[in-house]
């Protein structure tokens, strides 16, 4: 890992009232961890995701997909008449078309969380602190090697300042 | 509504995080009970007794089931939705919740979810026995054959089903695993032993909570819950036409589907509660299933129990309103007065009346009838499907045709199996993985903890 300072915070509050501070000082944080979702610190942070748009195309490319592959069996590669109804019957394809478009959207959306979000089994962890999934709340700067070194003091003593319990330079 | 100042906080005692991480990990970290080792030891028992009724059907066929010409659907269907229903409350019970802002859902849903995972595989060996030669289960799914190729006919609702529940099962048990993945990686950081550490090392995935993750991972989590919530409905509606779509008195009406998605919520909510109850009490939960848990599920279950009511009364009414005398005779003779009318007022009785009880805060607060009346429910929800399954059957527009119908030892062998899995895979997630959502909890805890009461009263 890059030179880094981590900040470690007890309490959900004092870590968002740092992160604003930090954030107003024009300081970049890198990454913040903590052991449950914040939406404050995912808006400070500026976080940003498509994977609704991804969803809906998924879920629109499942409908499409689904109908086509449906008319296709019964209009077009074996059209066979099942109580009466047209081969075209519409009413009764609604219901597959939406459980497989559900199907699909799912499974797919599944997938591209994994993709993005680098996630997989066995995947090792670059742990910041052992602390960060039970009661830790951890603000990452990255530090290059062109800072100078009273910015470096400036961060500490920021962190300190705002309620951190612990700073640690590595 | 639930930040209240007159709601009781959702997590008891005044945790701090680590607290919580402590408590709901100690059952992974201590030795079970004894009543652990003989509960997994019956559950065992029951499945060796399902596992030989499923060897006897497989080998011998479905004739060792009492089934005949008349009856051609006996407890394997019944047994079938009533797992389907329990299978379906369950996630219904997180995923409602999830979409309506209920953060008091945080203490239930993981049990909610591994009890659905579980009961739907349960379900699913019904279909695929009922089959009667599995091995050729695979010709309800559309693949390119040399027969045509012919396809399976989209047009009906057993085809629906064959998409909807594995489906569902999919669904539900990705929706359960990534929910997981953050507590995994808790018990990963905190555990000292090298060989668990390897296991929930792999599980978790590098799960480390980063801004980035934690956004992504609650997106995900709405977009699940937004597809599921109406793959929920659509799958036990789907259940229903199975019935519907037919022309036998007591199945061919336009209420079953609301009326069979309805049932699932109630009986999944009441299966949530059993076993709330009895995590609460053996695990001493009493901190995160608070008496305001216990009270909000009892609440939703007058609720749906007066839907319930209300859906037998309809149709009662709507036999009688449509003068259609298959329709009373099915109705009036065969179910309320008829040789299995034990069962049609035991269903009335758990499901419709019993629950209103739960109108009464001196019957809340009773645990132990709260979790009787819990388990009644259940059982109404079993009789509920034998009633609409078995009348119907037994005597249908034929007279010529009418039969008796009777479990055999096999059927109710298999359905003891199923209930030996199902207990048997809560006792392994109670020992293995986390019971209760530690991240979702310690997210609830600043957001409605007695400090965060006492500022807003003051």
């Amino acid at each position: 890992m890059n030179p880094h300072i981590i900040g470690i915070f007890e309490e959900e509050e004092e870590l968002i009232s740092a992160l604003n501070i930090i954030r107003n000082k024009n300081i970049e944080i890198t990454e913040v961890f903590t052991p449950y979702p914040i939406h404050e610190v995912i808006k400070i942070m500026k976080r940003k995701t498509k994977l609704q748009i991804a969803t809906f195309l998924y879920a629109a490319f499942g409908l499409v997909l689904s109908y086509v592959f449906i008319y296709w069996t019964s209009v077009i590669s074996y059209p066979l008449t099942y109580g009466g109804k047209p081969y075209h019957a519409i009413p009764s394809f609604i219901i597959i078309c939406f459980v497989t478009t559900i199907c699909v959207a799912i499974l797919l959306s599944v997938i591209t969380f994994f993709i993005r979000s680098r996630l997989y089994p066995g995947k090792t962890p670059t742990i910041i602190d052992h602390r960060i999934t039970d009661n830790a709340f951890v603000i990452l700067i990255n530090i290059q090697p062109e800072t100078p070194s009273d910015e470096i003091e400036t961060i500490n003593s920021l962190l300190m300042k705002n309620g951190a319990v612990e700073v640690i330079e590595k | 509504m639930y930040e209240a100042n007159i709601r009781a906080p959702l997590v008891k005692g005044n945790k701090t995080y680590h607290q919580i991480t402590e408590d709901i990990c100690k059952p992974l970290e201590t030795k079970p009970g004894l009543w652990w080792y003989i509960t997994l030891f019956l559950s065992l028992c029951a499945l060796a007794i399902g596992s030989w009724a499923l060897y006897v059907t497989l080998n011998d066929g479905l004739g060792v089931w009492g089934l005949n010409n008349t009856v051609g659907w006996g407890w394997g269907i019944i047994n079938f939705v009533w797992w389907i229903g329990i299978g379906h409350a369950g996630t219904a019970f997180s995923i409602f919740l999830l979409i309506l802002g209920q953060k008091w859902r945080t203490s239930i849903n993981r049990a909610a979810e591994a009890m659905t995972v579980v009961a739907v595989m349960c379900a699913g060996v019904f279909p695929i026995i009922h089959m009667g030669r599995p091995i050729i289960g695979f010709f309800v799914f559309p693949y390119p054959n040399d027969r045509g190729p012919l396809w399976i006919n989209f047009n009906s609702a057993l085809t629906w089903d064959v998409a909807a529940i594995p489906t569902y099962l999919m669904a539900s048990a990705m929706f359960f695993y990534i929910g997981m993945i953050p507590d995994l990686a808790t018990i990963r950081d905190r555990t000292t032993s090298k060989v668990k550490k390897a296991i929930f090392s792999f599980f978790s995935f590098g799960w480390v909570g980063s801004s980035r993750d934690w956004l992504r991972f609650e997106t995900l989590s709405w977009l699940l819950a937004g597809l599921m919530a109406a793959l929920v409905v659509s799958v036990h509606s789907i259940v229903a036409m199975d019935f519907a779509s037919s022309i036998l008195p007591g199945w061919h009406t336009t209420i079953f589907p609301p009326y069979f998605v309805v049932g699932a919520i109630l009986s999944g909510f009441s299966m949530v509660l059993t076993l709330m109850i009895i995590i609460r009490k053996i695990y001493k939960f009493q901190d995160y299933v608070t008496d305001s848990h216990i009270n909000a599920i009892c609440k939703i279950l007058v609720f749906i129990s007066l839907i319930m009511g209300t859906a037998y009364t309809t149709e009662l009414f709507i036999t009688w309103y449509s003068g259609n005398e298959y329709e009373m005779f099915t109705f009036f003779h065969n179910r309320v007065t008829g040789e299995y009318n034990s069962a049609f007022w035991i269903m009335i009785f758990s499901n419709a009346i019993i629950p209103q009880l739960f109108w009464f805060k001196k019957i809340r607060k009773k645990l132990f009838i709260v979790f009787l009346i819990s388990i009644l429910i259940n059982v109404g929800m079993w009789f509920e499907r034998y009633v609409i399954v078995i009348t119907s059957l037994t005597k249908d527009l034929l007279p010529s045709n009418w039969a008796d119908y009777s479990p055999t030892k096999v059927e109710i062998g298999i359905f003891i199996g199923t209930l030996g899995f199902f207990v048997m895979c809560l006792l392994l997630f109670f020992k293995y993985l986390p019971m209760i959502a530690i991240s979702e909890v310690k997210g609830v805890l600043r957001s409605n903890n007695n400090k965060n009461l006492k500022r807003k009263i003051s």
